[in-house]
């Protein structure tokens, strides 16, 4: 299945060359669970706010055809 | 004593008199500093309930015992005073290099009473101290009077001024200092005007003296070290975009305000963005005085309409002039600003107030004939325009230059007004960071960003990221928030830095760090147990000064927008603020009664009785 890897704030250093937006789409496979997806991606994801569909995730949550993992580093804004 | 010059300059305006005044060192320790020592003057020395605008009103400026010390962003001073907009508390907050040019004068705080019979200006040369006359400056923009002060004082002297929204007692005028830098909320700057006090000029060469001064040195040097490593890295966010980044993470969470807060999603958050501004607009990054971070955006504009070059904007100022009304010219965006700047506005309110506006008239509830224009959601042009009308108080921006509350209510409307006491909400739609709602309904201040963000935690993950959308853990986290950031405020620190790196080295958010650097600069006893007490009793004392002023439960409220009308869509959809399940849990853990008060045995136990 497929879901948007979406970047924020200066991780969107990460990005891939080609991408125009702040997000892309992934395959994964099906009821992948959040961590697993977190494991592949270059992003020191232990730092950072991690969102699905603009909401937190509980622990273990396993991702749906469509969804949007959004990541940002964990830091004061204003 | 250490750490603290333990000197007050009081400046009576009625009368032309000064005088320099000890401070207790008891006093000195229990209230810390800044907000905590300008609170206890404050209660024991007014009447809570007069006109601000009055000259029994006082003003004071007040630093704290680690501003100018080399603990890093030990820049920052507090205005204290009852505040223009909301008839509560006014506790702005401002850094850059005024703040700690005028600690190394040998004051701590400086305290105005009464008002001048002319314009005059305030100059503070180490032990000299002048008022002098400022009818020649009087009517100058921020930048003009800036100029001029330090063409006619010393021109390596630091200047805190108003513009002309402050000589017009506009409720939402800030103080700027250096040209770009606001003790922006609550109105100070129109306080500063009802006492024809044009500005305040500082030099001073004196050092702080300090109590383990090897010590305060080693770990301030440690932390240094630390932001530099993460700026080095290309890990520090702030210092690449500056706080300007932060649109497209609350849009991702629906908590951009759009519309005036009908909704939290922006279609055009990506294009005001930290991104959009550094590919646009930056010249460089900008730091404050011992600042490693550097969050603060030189900027140059090249528009044939909203060229311009200063500084900004913050994301604050994004959200209110521009999501808040609908506006995805950051161009514009960044005009707005350098106008507020210039004149001496508070972006937040204005922005907000102008979102406001444009509800209304869109609904046909203000006629386009008092307008003079039409203002749609979405037009920059109109933006501008208005900011610069308000900061004038000229046409309608009479109406705006008086906040959100009085201009909705002008037209019989308030509910319109996003605010909570009057002043208008930040950048967060609480509607989907519930703390934040809780937040804004019972802060001393009125709504506010800078007085206990659980953004930190709701938001931006900082020291860990708890759930937004809840509100069972909120009071709790609420009334800790408020306590931390009382604390960084009297030590004369800046938040951004001191939530991040002197609470926690372990992501607790324990003041490990900050009461060792108190204890280092001042000697006086802090450790951890006793800093919080310290930050509990000043947030206490400041709540008593409401109560005195009437204050009650029936004010620590929200818009109806908040409490009944659910967001329609994204994130938080289908989400209100539940704030009458928060508040009793928070009143209680906060030892006040049902109505709001502090009891006799909360305030005892904090030797407030």
């Amino acid at each position: 299945m497929k879901i948007r890897i979406k970047l924020l704030a200066h991780y969107q250093q990460y990005l891939p060359p080609d991408c125009s937006s702040s997000s892309y789409e992934v395959e994964v496979p099906p009821d992948v669970r959040v961590e697993e997806v977190l494991a592949g991606l270059p992003v020191p994801s232990e730092e950072s706010v991690v969102l699905v569909n603009g909401r937190t995730p509980q622990p273990g949550q396993t991702l749906r055809e469509g969804d949007v993992l959004c990541l940002f580093p964990a830091i004061g804004g204003g | 004593m250490y750490g603290w010059n333990s000197r007050i300059l009081r400046v009576n305006l009625t009368t032309g008199e000064t005088r320099v005044e000890e401070v207790d060192p008891r006093v000195a320790r229990d209230f810390i500093g800044g907000r905590g020592w300008a609170i206890r003057y404050l209660y024991d020395e007014m009447d809570p309930r007069v006109d601000p605008l009055a000259p029994e009103n006082k003003l004071v400026f007040a630093t704290g015992p680690l501003t100018a010390t080399p603990v890093p962003t030990g820049n920052r001073y507090m205005v204290v005073t009852k505040s223009p907009l909301t008839g509560a508390l006014s506790c702005s907050n401002s850094g850059g290099f005024f703040p700690t040019e005028m600690k190394r004068t040998g004051f701590d705080l400086f305290i105005f009473e009464g008002k001048a019979e002319r314009p005059v200006y305030l100059w503070v040369n180490d032990d000299r101290v002048e008022i002098r006359p400022a009818d020649h400056i009087w009517g100058r923009t921020v930048f003009e009077t800036e100029d001029m002060l330090r063409a006619e004082t010393d021109p390596r002297a630091r200047v805190a001024c108003i513009g002309p929204a402050g000589e017009r007692r506009a409720p939402i005028a800030a103080i700027i200092n250096e040209k770009h830098r606001a003790a922006a909320r609550s109105g100070v700057g129109a306080v500063m005007g009802s006492k024809n006090l044009k500005a305040v000029v500082v030099r001073g060469t004196r050092r702080i003296p300090l109590a383990h001064p090897d010590e305060l040195k080693a770990l301030s040097d440690q932390v240094v070290e630390e932001v530099k490593q993460a700026v080095a890295a290309g890990k520090s966010t702030l210092r690449i975009y500056g706080t300007a980044y932060v649109p497209p993470v609350t849009n991702e969470l629906g908590i951009l305000p759009t519309y005036n807060f009908r909704t939290g999603v922006f279609a055009g958050a990506e294009a005001i963005s930290g991104r959009a501004l550094s590919q646009k607009y930056l010249i460089r990054a900008k730091a404050c005085y011992g600042c490693p971070i550097a969050c603060g955006r030189l900027t140059r504009v090249e528009d044939p309409i909203f060229g311009g070059e200063g500084e900004g904007p913050e994301y604050e100022t994004i959200g209110a002039l521009g999501s808040a009304c609908g506006v995805d010219n950051l161009a514009a965006i960044t005009k707005a600003n350098y106008i507020c700047n210039e004149l001496g506005l508070d972006t937040i309110s204005a922005g907000m107030t102008i979102a406001c506006a444009m509800e209304m008239y869109e609904l046909g509830l203000i006629p386009e004939s008092d307008i003079g224009r039409p203002l749609r959601f979405g037009d920059a042009e109109a933006v501008v325009e208005m900011v610069r009308l308000a900061g004038l108080r000229e046409g309608f921006g009479d109406l705006i230059a008086q906040g959100s509350y009085r201009l909705a209510s002008h037209y019989g409307h308030p509910e319109f007004s996003m605010s909570a006491k009057k002043q208008e909400f930040p950048a967060y739609d609480p509607r989907g960071a519930k703390g934040m709602g809780l937040l804004y309904a019972t802060s001393n201040i009125g709504a506010s960003h800078m007085a206990g963000d659980t953004a930190y935690m709701e938001v931006f993950g900082v020291p860990k990221k708890v759930d937004p959308l809840s509100w069972e853990d909120k009071p709790r986290l609420v009334k800790y928030f408020e306590d931390i950031f009382t604390i960084v405020d009297a030590a004369g620190l800046c938040v951004f830095l001191s939530i991040r790196y002197l609470f926690e080295p372990t992501y607790n958010v324990e003041p490990v760090r900050i009461s060792r650097l108190m204890e280092y600069a001042t000697g006086a006893g802090y450790d951890e147990e006793t800093l919080l007490k310290a930050g509990e009793r000043v947030y206490n004392l400041e709540r008593m000064f409401l109560v005195r002023a009437g204050f009650s439960r029936a004010d620590d409220t929200l818009p109806p927008r908040m409490l009944y009308e659910p967001m329609p869509e994204g994130p938080a959809k289908g989400h209100v603020v539940e704030l009458d399940r928060m508040l009793p849990e928070y009143y209680r853990l906060r030892g006040w009664d049902e109505n709001g008060v502090p009891t006799a045995e909360k305030l005892a136990e904090l030797g407030l009785l």
